[in-house]
């Protein structure tokens, strides 16, 4: 049973990509399933995932961030696009800037890391699932 | 307790223009020496019933006013080249034993290290002997022994005992009374002619050996005292000026152990924040997925296990909950406190922030059945800062006031622009904090007897947060609170 949508799960905490399998595949989503960045890119790269749940890697390395700016450097469309949601709070815990320049040299709210959706940690299955939804219907676009 | 090793720092420089200053004003005192003397043989010869020989008292004098002159020239050439020698910064030069036999004891760490320092040395003791000479002359021309001013040889001493070593103040000392027992004793022999002082003593006095032997040796005793006296008290003088090295020496390290001290202090509170950091990191990540695999747990629980487990997992659920946001909350704290300012700060149009962190407490605030209301102005002046940090600050000031606001309260947050700060203000109407309390609310982990009353968990660190990032942004913050009738949180932060 397939909603038809592949979703890669990107997260060093294996016990918590069986647990979110679980959720996914309860909600119908096909799930890949890797364990470090490399890994990420390599699976992307070969199953073309319609969204990556991706985690920043924490606690020192910022592993996550390198996928996405690895992806969004690449040539070909789909890499530029495939929508990715990070599981993280740290866009509150720590000092790293999530908040873009909005043209005019200010910082407000928003994302500055191109990635199209935020679910924090500890993550909420329900919460998790409807920035999904969300996500995905924006992807699809108007 | 001091260190008696004091520090080796060259100020040679120091010790040698205080000597060569001296000398200057000896120099001055010569001026003033001869145009005394040239005063006191005009009124002498008006006034007194006295006849003084003045030819040979003028020539001495013109001699006198020469050498001087010649002394004024010596020390300016010294000055410049102490000053060369300051500037120059060559190594220390170690002063020759005389000089050392010469020179008045320095304090620790003031050394006479230069040449120039030997030399104003000679200069000042050939100076003191000649002037010497010149006064013997002066009185054996005006009347040898019977001139009472052989007194003024004590003059010399104490400025000996001034300008040099206490030996050298005694050589100097012993050097006078030697030059008056020649004067007096070859007047009286017949050696010396004698240029008798008419009118003062009677004729042929000087020739009596026992009266004379009686002036030279109250000269002696006077000197002899006077250089006691001089010594000891140039002594103490010199030694106080050395404690006061010593003890400014010591002062100096004190300070630096301080300064130490300070810093280690802070490399602790440094390495205590990173370890806080570290066990924060390391205890969320275990804690979120245990709870996310509780909520997955009673997601797929109804039906397949009983009510009793069901419940089970949801209190570990939600305690697990506690745990991770205390963890979150200690995290920010430490990255907070890092006592370092904001790194790369950016502009931060607070209102854009404030707007954000409200949307997300909406739905905290409507399960409280608080009413969340908000007075911004459409145009704030930008805060330097960080845009995660200012977040922070706010989301734990709402959260805080939906927190401890009764069901049916209201939480208002407002802002405005103060001088060239931007004022943020959160209002409750919620239990307030007792006035005993008050001081306390910002102290890591302290929770008011109110707010452990109505909220069980609560992890003490909210306050302490906004604390620490408002002092990070260079502002502050003032609590105003009544019991029971509401709390009022006042942020002023610097404009950008």
């Amino acid at each position: 049973m397939s909603n038809g949508k592949k979703v890669l799960l990107v997260d060093d905490d294996r016990d918590l990509v069986d647990i979110l399998t679980l959720v996914l595949e309860g909600a119908a989503y096909e799930v890949r399933r890797a364990y470090d960045g490399p890994e990420a890119l390599a699976t992307i790269e070969r199953e073309r995932p319609d969204l990556v749940i991706l985690d920043v890697m924490m606690p020192e390395a910022t592993e996550g961030f390198h996928v996405v700016w690895n992806l969004r450097r690449r040539e070909e469309p789909y890499f530029r696009s495939v929508p990715i949601i990070m599981l993280t709070a740290i866009h509150r815990a720590t000092p790293l800037r999530f908040y873009p320049d909005a043209g005019d040299g200010t910082y407000g709210a928003g994302e500055y890391l191109d990635v199209q959706g935020f679910v924090d940690k500890p993550v909420e299955p329900d919460a998790l699932l409807k920035e999904m939804e969300r996500v995905l219907a924006a992807a699809r676009g108007p | 307790m001091v260190d008696p090793q004091i520090p080796e720092s060259p100020r040679a420089l120091p010790a040698t223009e205080v000597l060569i200053g001296r000398i200057r004003w000896l120099v001055r005192l010569r001026w003033v020496a001869v145009a005394g003397s040239l005063l006191f043989i005009d009124l002498a010869g008006r006034f007194l019933p006295i006849r003084l020989e003045e030819p040979p008292l003028l020539i001495v004098l013109a001699l006198l006013a020469s050498y001087n002159l010649g002394a004024e020239l010596l020390l300016a050439r010294l000055r410049r080249d102490a000053l060369a020698r300051g500037n120059g910064d060559r190594g220390p030069e170690q002063v020759g034993r005389l000089a050392h036999l010469l020179l008045p004891k320095t304090p620790p760490g003031i050394e006479y290290y230069d040449r120039q320092a030997a030399q104003a040395a000679v200069l000042a003791s050939v100076q003191i002997a000649l002037d010497l000479c010149f006064l013997a002359g002066l009185l054996h021309f005006a009347g040898g022994v019977e001139n009472p001013l052989w007194v003024f040889l004590v003059f010399h001493v104490i400025v000996a005992s001034i300008l040099l070593s206490t030996p050298a103040t005694y050589g100097v000392a012993t050097f006078g009374l030697v030059l008056m027992a020649v004067v007096a004793l070859g007047e009286s022999t017949g050696v010396l002619p004698h240029h008798s002082l008419e009118g003062y003593w009677l004729p042929g006095l000087y020739r009596d050996h026992a009266l004379v032997g009686a002036q030279v040796f109250l000269l002696g005793v006077t000197l002899f005292t006077a250089a006691y006296l001089a010594t000891s008290i140039a002594g103490r003088l010199r030694r106080r000026e050395i404690d006061v090295v010593v003890l400014v020496h010591h002062l100096e390290k004190k300070a630096e152990h301080l300064e130490e001290a300070f810093q280690d202090v802070q490399a602790a509170e440094r390495a205590k924040s990173h370890y806080m950091r570290k066990v924060a990191h390391e205890l969320r990540v275990p804690l979120g997925t245990i709870k996310t695999a509780l909520n997955v747990a009673l997601r797929v629980a109804p039906g397949s296990m009983p009510q009793q487990t069901t419940d089970l997992i949801h209190r570990a659920e939600r305690r697990a909950g506690e745990l991770a946001e205390m963890t979150r909350e200690l995290l920010s704290l430490s990255l907070a406190k890092r006592g370092e300012a904001v790194q790369e700060p950016v502009p931060v149009q607070l209102g854009e922030v404030a707007q954000a962190v409200m949307e997300e407490m909406d739905a905290r605030a409507v399960d409280s059945g608080v009413a969340l209301s908000k007075r911004i102005p459409e145009t704030l002046p930008r805060i330097s800062g960080s845009p995660e940090e200012l977040a922070d600050l706010l989301r734990n000031l709402v959260g805080n006031a939906i927190r401890y606001t009764p069901s049916g309260g209201s939480v208002e947050l407002r802002m405005d622009v103060e001088g060239d700060e931007v004022m943020v203000e959160v209002e409750d109407t919620g239990i307030g904090i007792g006035e005993a309390d008050l001081p306390r609310v910002f102290d890591e982990f302290y929770r008011s007897f109110q707010a452990r009353q109505l909220v069980p968990g609560g992890s003490g660190l909210g306050l302490p947060i906004v604390k620490a990032v408002v002092e990070r942004h260079g502002g502050r913050i003032v609590l105003e609170s009544r019991e029971g009738k509401g709390t009022c949180a006042k942020v002023w932060l610097p404009a950008h």
